[in-house]
This record gives structure tokens, sequence and C-alpha cells, in this order.
């Protein structure tokens, strides 16, 4: 079997990922296999006849193979599962059956007492703003939730549970909520900076637990905002969120 | 154009390579992978990487034909069109050499492959970036500690003399603020949840309490994106700078990623200036908009506002209704095309060129299922735990001290025999998914034809950059202000400035300030 330059290689080892590492060795073995039957000779046929030789229907194969063994892949753009719902895993935690009982839960999020409140996670600050905002949880997590806001407006005092750190999911309603959770990303995300050039209060990479949908919450805008350099330093600057009426 | 495979040649090759690579880490690791519910944003990253190898060093050759990279990055300094920050600043070297990083850790490519490409792709890169920030004298941003002061003194004072003044609160300042956050966000989902269409550079010096910020919003019109044509019809304006004056405030942090970060932190109450003004390669450096009086300005942000409303309205519908593969296409154009701009600015814009998915790339497609992308990316700029990025247990990389390196240098080995190859070879046909680009051209002329905009790019040189202008840089001004000379090359900016127009070259920032409103 011919060898790659890349089959000796002193210091790297598997990927992080047991994904890519499937992936990865699997296209590693149409090279070797196509540069075998094309003579063997690298510089003859890695800008050449390597084009021809190595085809999309090779990489289909790739993947294939995965989904073979039994694998379905997670999604992140909602239109991934609905083309192909057979690859991708069940979505859940978007129509109206499943919101209401749906909840994000963080292992991480400090829940518990908090004076007369009830602390139910926590976030990075995005800007400070006077007074902490306090308002009705409602999730958006689709694109058919986004356009459903779209034709009908988004519900007065609003604070959005949102799990998508960008800032185009809810381009068209984003300055329409009182406030946003977001379960991801950093302050330094698009959807953080898209919160502060709007003036709506926000929380990033917020880790919480148990808010339904309809649940009352307040959260600490008042607090510091966490800057690039704690990122960088991994200092631990967090605002609270909290409970202060469910829904039921 | 092949430059010498020497010894020193391939250090300095490498030594850029190096350099973005502690830059590009640093800007990932304070953020995090970006994914969408609306875009398979790692997918078409990916994708984007690929086009990118098997396509930059032909085009760039080609944009080179026409116009040097010295030339290109010298007009740069006069507009702010995409390509040149983010485009060549980072996005140029970093798709590129990710492309390669990847194609490397698949076995498809070799680190000894296509070394002629890499060499000039990293030299173009060299030769841009070091004209575009002639004025500050660095190579990148890091280099200025992560600032960028590409302006000169004579376009710096026309900026500042002509700021009108705000306070929140008042209509100006909710204006410019509801116009930047609009813009913002459309300019989010125009690049399909990239932030390239939106950039900063500065800040510039004011007074003793205050400094100014230059913000840019590009491609925001019907011009090279097919999912502009009709939804985007009604926006006037490719390209929108808005010059801003804060006070009370330190801008520490302007990096090539469009963030700005100050110290104490900039609220809306630190705004206390605002300017608007369009531009391209066809203009005359900086157009004025709505600048006449200060009612005229409210009203231009107001209407700007409108318009790019209607517009993210009705391009978040269409993309909504996008498949997969569309969506796919959109993004890697978006990312590979960030340096397009460089062919509009010589003139060999080819649709086919930037807006088309390269064969060679586009035969690893059915790979960039959602999960696949995500880890892939997330290793590949994250984690650096693909095998190629793996160094000796000795090594400590800069920001995380791990034994990791983001991209593979050119081994030093094939000066003393081991075989390489030089190209990847010429620009392939592309396919794409999206509708056919309509023939229309948002410009600071109007709109045009692409026909008439390669020509009418071709036929023009910026005042500024004529032959007797252009090497008359500041450290000449210092020592010939008052001139004829300089007056001259200062009445070039000065010409549409309302309280500028004929003051010379002599004013300093102080005088520049007596005469502001």
């Amino acid at each position: 079997m011919v060898k790659l330059y890349v089959d000796s290689d002193k210091f790297g080892d598997a990927n992080a990922s047991p994904t890519v590492d499937a992936f990865h060795a699997a296209v590693k073995e149409i090279v070797r296999t196509k540069l075998a039957a094309s003579g063997g000779h690298w510089d003859s046929f890695v800008f050449d006849k390597s084009y021809a030789l190595i085809t999309a229907e090779d990489m289909a194969g790739v993947e294939k193979m995965m989904l073979d063994a039994g694998h379905l892949f997670d999604w992140s753009a909602a239109i991934s599962p609905q083309e192909r719902p057979d690859v991708y895993k069940p979505i859940e935690g978007v129509s109206d059956a499943d919101m209401a009982k749906f909840s994000f839960e963080h292992e991480d999020a400090v829940t518990g007492p908090d004076g007369n409140l009830e602390q139910r996670g926590q976030g990075d600050n995005v800007a400070r703003y006077p007074t902490d905002c306090e308002g009705i949880a409602r999730y958006v997590r689709s694109p058919m939730q986004v356009m459903k806001f779209l034709e009908e407006g988004v519900p007065d005092n609003t604070i959005a549970i949102i799990d998508d750190s960008g800032g185009t999911l809810t381009a068209p309603i984003l300055d329409q909520f009182k406030g946003v959770i977001c379960a991801g990303g950093s302050t330094r995300s698009h959807l953080g900076i898209l919160t502060r050039e709007y003036g709506v209060p926000c929380l990033m990479n917020a880790k919480i637990s148990g808010i339904r949908q309809g649940d009352t919450v307040r959260f600490e805008c008042t607090a510091d905002p966490k800057t690039a350099a704690d990122y960088q330093k991994n200092v631990d600057r967090t605002a609270k969120v909290w409970r202060v009426a469910s829904a039921d | 154009m092949a430059l010498p495979l020497t010894y020193g040649q391939l250090l300095e090759t490498n030594n850029l390579i190096q350099q973005n690579v502690d830059e590009s880490y640093w800007l990932c690791v304070t953020r995090t992978v970006q994914e969408s519910k609306l875009f398979p944003v790692p997918s078409y990253m990916m994708l984007s990487y690929l086009m990118a190898f098997y396509r930059y060093p032909s085009l760039l050759r080609k944009i080179e034909t026409r116009m040097s990279a010295e030339e290109l990055g010298d007009r740069s300094r006069e507009m702010a069109m995409k390509h040149r920050a983010p485009g060549v600043s980072w996005g140029l070297p970093n798709f590129y050499l990710l492309g390669r990083e990847w194609l490397i850790n698949l076995g498809v490519i070799k680190p000894t492959d296509a070394i002629e490409d890499v060499m000039y792709v990293m030299d173009f890169w060299k030769r841009f970036q070091l004209a575009l920030y002639r004025n500050d004298g660095h190579m990148s941003r890091v280099q200025y500690g992560h600032r960028a002061q590409i302006l000169s003194e004579r376009q710096a004072q026309v900026f500042h003399s002509d700021l009108y003044a705000c306070a929140e609160g008042d209509e100006l300042h909710e204006a410019a603020h509801a116009f930047m956050a609009s813009a913002s966000q459309y300019g989010f989902l125009i690049s399909c949840e990239s932030r390239i269409s939106l950039h900063n550079h500065g800040p510039y010096k004011l007074t003793d309490n205050s400094e100014m910020i230059v913000r840019d919003f590009m491609d925001l019109a019907e011009s090279d994106f097919p999912w502009l044509d009709g939804v985007a019809e009604g926006v006037e304006y490719n390209n929108i700078t808005v010059t801003m004056a804060a006070k009370d405030c330190h801008f520490y942090l302007v990096d090539d990623w469009g963030s700005f970060e100050a110290e104490p932190e900039f609220t809306a109450e630190k705004l206390v200036g605002v300017g608007l003004y369009t531009s391209d390669n066809l203009s005359e450096g900086y157009v004025p908009l709505g600048m006449e009086s200060r009612e005229s300005l409210i009203a231009m942000f107001r209407k700007l506002d409108g318009q790019v409303k209607e517009a993210m309205n009705n391009l978040w519908k269409r993309i909504a209704g996008y498949s997969r593969d569309q969506m796919l296409d959109a993004g890697a154009i978006t990312y590979f095309g960030i340096v397009k701009d460089l062919a509009h600015v010589a003139g060999v814009y080819d649709v086919d060129d930037w807006m088309k998915v390269d064969e060679r790339a586009e035969r690893f497609r059915p790979l960039l299922n959602d999960e696949y992308g995500r880890d892939v990316l997330g290793e590949l700029v994250g984690l650096l735990s693909n095998p190629s990025q793996k160094l000796s247990d000795y090594s400590m990389m800069m920001h995380s001290n791990a034994p990791t390196r983001m991209y593979t240098p050119i081994p030093y080995s094939v000066l003393s025999g081991e075989g390489y190859t030089p190209t990847c070879g010429p620009v392939y046909p592309g396919v794409t998914n999206l509708p056919e680009k309509k023939d229309v051209y948002t410009t600071t002329r109007g709109k045009m034809s692409l026909a008439q905009y390669n020509k009418a790019s071709q036929d023009f040189t910026p005042a500024a950059v004529a032959p007797e202008n252009r090497f008359l840089c500041d450290t000449w001004v210092k020592y010939n202000a008052g001139s004829d000379k300089a007056d001259a090359l200062y009445a070039i900016s000065q010409g549409t400035s309302r309280k500028l127009s004929g003051k010379g070259s002599t004013l300093s920032r102080q005088d520049v300030e007596a005469l502001r409103d």
C-alpha cells in the first residue's frame, strides 16, 4: 500500500473528535487507494490526476460509512435535519408541544434560594444598565418561531431564551425583545454585539436550569460586563439569573 | 512572478505564517466557534477555505497583472471597501492557510506542496499590508498593539472638523445609534452570520479627553452578492462610513475582526460626535452624506436606517427559504470573496472568479454535514488538535503554552533536495446553487453593469495616489506644510469638507478643533 507523507508523524496523534478522526482516516484511505491506482507518483497526482480521481462520490461514501455504522449527526442549522431527517439526530425543543415542558439544563448552573428570589443560573453580562431586566421567558430556537413572531409580533415584555449566539436567526425581531439570555457564545459573539448596539440587556454564555416557557425571570444586567481580557485570563465574572415567578 | 526559493525567502514566508498563527489563535480564543440556527456556519467556512486554497494564488496573480499589491494598499487608504479589513488584513492569509492545513490533515496535500503559491500569497499579504498601514508604520494591527491608524493627517483633519456634536438623548445621537444597530445586524445577515460586513479603525486622538473611531459598513447594496439582488434594490449606498467621536474613554483594542474595546467601557453617553460618508474605488476619497447641516444628517441617518431595515427583513425571508446547499454557497462565497474588491479596484472583476465554488473544492461538500463541520473547524482554529498542529512537548505556543501550532510552515528541507510542487494550478470551473447574478453594481457613481464598472475602475486613479501625490507621506508634510504642493495635497480631502475647504496644510489638531461647530 502507498504511504502518505502524513502517515509518519512524530508528534501528531488522533483528532479530538471521533467524527473528525473517522472522516480523516477514511479520506486518507481514499487518497492512498487513488494514488496507488494512478501509479504512485505524487507530483503528477497531487494537483493533476487527483482532481479527476478523488470525487464527490468518494466523499459521500465517507459520510455513508458512519451512517451505516448507526451514527446520527448532531445538527446546528435548522435546515440540515429539515432536509435530511434520516442523517441527523431528531429536532427537539422547538415545536409548541415541546415548549410546554422544555428547558435548558446546564450542569454548571448555580441554582437555589437567593434572598427572596430563586437563582436559576448565571451568565456573562454584555453591557451594564441602571436596573436589572425582568420579563417573561420565551424560547426562540428556530426560523419557524422567528417567522411566527415576525408575522404576529413579539409579545410585550419578552425575554428571549436563545441558544444561538449568532446575529441572524433573530435579525428581524431582536430589537423587540426586552432582554436576551443566550446559552452560548461570549460577550463578543454577534448576538452580544448586536444587543449592545440595540441597547437590549443581554447575558451570553448563560448556564441556566429549570427556566420554562412563560416563567417570569430577572437577570443582573447591572453587573460588570465581561471583557475580552476577562476571557483571555479566565476571570470569573458572572451575572445572576433569577426566576421571579413560575408560569405554572 | 514566482519568488526565488531561497533560505531568506522561506524564512520570511514562514515568519509571516507564524504571525498569523499567533494572532488568529488569540482572535479565536477570545470568542467561541460561531454557530447559527439559520446558517450552517462552520460547514460553509470549511468550504470557503478550500476555495481560497485553490483560487487565491491565481486570482491574486491576475489582479497583479494590472495593479500591484502595494498600489492596491495605497488606494485602499482612500476608501472603505471590504477587501481592506477584514479582507486582506486577516481573511486572505488565514483562509488560504486554513484550507492548506485542512488538506494536509486529509492527506490530500503535503506541507511541501504548492510552495510557490504559499510564498506568493504571504508575500502579497505583506506588501498590501505595509502599504495600507503606511501611516502607522506597521504590518498588522497586532504589531501596533491592536489598533490601526490608517488615515493620514489630511484625512483625519476632515473627519475631525466635520463631526457634528451629539449627546445621548438628542435626535442626532438617536438617529446615528439606530442606524448603526440596524446596519450591524443587516451586515451579519448579508454576510451569512459572519462579521465581515462591518469594521472599525482607529483610534485617532481628537482632544485630551476624546478619541475617534471610524466604522465601516460594507457591501450593503445590490452589487456582488446574488442574494442581495432585488431585496437590496432600495439601499442607496454600498459602503457607508460613520465617524464617531467618543469622550472620556480610551479604545485600547481595535482588532481585525471588527471588535473594539474601551476603558472605561464605551457606553451610549460617551458618543459625542458623528459624521457620515460613502466611498469606493471610483470615488475621490470619502464622499459626505447628509453633512450639509445637522438636520440633513439626522434625516440621512433615518433614511438609511429605513432602507437597511426593509432590506434586512426581505433578505431574512429570502434566506429562510433557501436550501442548505444555497446557504452553504452563500456563506462560502461570502468568506472566500472577502478580498473580491481587490479585483474591482484593479478593474478585472469576473463573476465566475468570485461568486462560484471551484470544482476542486466542491468535491469535498459531501463531508460537510453540521457535526463534522463544527468539529473540524473547532479542532482547526480552537483546539489545534489535528495531527499536523501538534509539536514537540518542549514547545509552548503563544497565548496557550501548549505544544501546538495552527499552521504548518514550509519545511526547509525543500532547499536540500526534498521534492516539492510549486502550484495547485490555474482557476478551474466553478459551480453554484444560487440564482444567476443580476448585472447591476451599486457604486458611488450610481448603478452600472459589470463591464462599465471594470472599465471605470481601469480608467480612474484617485488624485491622492496619482504619481505626483502618492509618495507625499505625512513625514514629507511635516517638513513641507504650507508649500503649494502640500496645500494641493490637502485640498484633495478638503474639497468636500464643510469646515476645511481651502484651509491648506498648516492647521494643527487644535486649530481644527477650534473650527468645529
